[in-house]
């Protein structure tokens, strides 16, 4: 399994060049997210201040992996993000990932965009600014909201 | 109507600013995260202290951000100071917003994302005692531009080879000019033929990189 995911990092066999994806913050949402589209072909960057950080991902990851501060745009230049087709910005702070996700719309017109918010509120204001946003509160609360809902109509039923 | 400042995070920052800003007759508001220093912050009369994190929307509400008419931005992280100036503007309309940036890449970016006006603390203070290290007769120094352009106070000594020049007759290099000559309490926009005396003080407009030449030149130092 290791030895097939270094094959493929090194001859970039069915990995498709213009697919390059940076997430920033190696967390457990980043560290799942980078296997995940590693292990279904496409190139991965990711991106973490800390180095322990990067213990989370499985052996079955084939992509890189660089250490520092990605609000840093020469560290963001060593990431090649003008090349990237999509960055997401999932470090545990909401300002890191609105900086870091503003620095890769504007400055390097990456095409897909995604940033993490915890806070609501912080999230509506940069939702109208052109960034998509992720709020896992929201997530969480339409999806409970849905499971309640389905609880109700077995109810009814019974 | 007084006009409405509000200063978020740094202690020390804040405090030197807030006491200086309500000795002019602005009415300040400080938002600071930490409880202890915003008690410290209390102690100087007529601030408003609010204790938060100022980078949440229901804080800069609580601190009437709304009605601010200048915000500033005061703390050790960018991204912090980014996402203030931002709330600021977008979500309380306030009319201007000032950012302190600590990593100088950074000066273009914040203007592109809208703040007004942004303060590279680490170039302006390098610069500064970048200068006073190396010329000791500098008396005041003022970036301006993003720091490219600057402003300082040249004084002329008995021996600087500029003594008794006129202006035409220095060779100063093309970025510099001489934009005003301040000779015994008596200021004068100097022209071409404009001869330079010992014990004037010269304020010299200048790109960062032709200033020491043009110092050199003017000084002999």
């Amino acid at each position: 399994m290791l030895l097939g995911g270094m094959y493929m990092e090194i001859f970039k066999i069915n990995r498709k060049e213009d697919d390059y994806t940076i997430i920033i913050g190696s967390g457990r949402l980043g560290t799942d997210l980078a296997v995940t589209l590693s292990v279904n072909g496409g190139n991965v960057m990711i991106i973490d201040n800390n180095k322990d950080a990067f213990r989370k991902l499985s052996s079955s990851y084939g992509g890189l992996t660089l250490i520092g501060d990605a609000t840093d745009i020469d560290l963001l230049n060593e990431a090649q993000i003008a090349r990237a087709s999509a960055v997401v910005a999932v470090t545990n702070n909401d300002n890191t990932n609105i900086m870091a996700a503003q620095i890769a719309k504007e400055l390097y017109k990456v095409k897909h965009v995604i940033a993490r918010l915890y806070d609501p509120e912080r999230e509506c204001v940069y939702r109208e600014l052109g960034i998509e946003t992720i709020c896992p509160a929201i997530l969480s609360a339409n999806e409970i909201r849905k499971l309640l809902g389905n609880a109700q109509k077995e109810g009814d039923r019974k | 109507m007084k006009k409405r400042i509000l200063l978020i995070g740094s202690f020390n920052k804040a405090r030197a600013l807030a006491g200086s800003l309500i000795k002019k007759g602005y009415c300040v508001t400080v938002i600071n995260n930490n409880y202890q220093d915003c008690l410290t912050l209390s102690e100087i009369i007529s601030l408003n202290v609010i204790n938060g994190d100022g980078t949440k929307p229901f804080i800069l509400e609580e601190a009437n951000a709304q009605n601010a008419d200048i915000a500033i931005a005061l703390s050790q992280r960018d991204d912090d100071n980014l996402v203030v100036c931002q709330l600021c503007k977008k979500k309380f309309n306030v009319k201007k917003t000032v950012a302190i940036v600590n990593d100088p890449k950074k000066t273009d970016f914040f203007h592109k994302m809208g703040i007004d006006s942004v303060v590279c603390a680490t170039s302006a203070i390098t610069g500064i005692i970048e200068q006073q290290a190396i010329m000791e007769e500098m008396a005041t120094l003022i970036p301006i531009g993003e720091g490219h352009i600057r402003i300082a106070e040249v004084p002329i000594s008995h021996t600087a080879p500029a003594v008794g020049k006129k202006l035409w007759e220095i060779n100063l290099p093309k970025e510099v000019i001489i934009g005003c000559i301040l000779r015994h309490e008596h200021n004068m926009i100097p022209r071409g033929d404009t001869r330079i005396l010992a014990g004037d003080v010269l304020v010299l407009i200048s790109s960062i990189e032709q200033e020491i030449a043009a110092i050199e030149e003017l000084t002999g130092r």
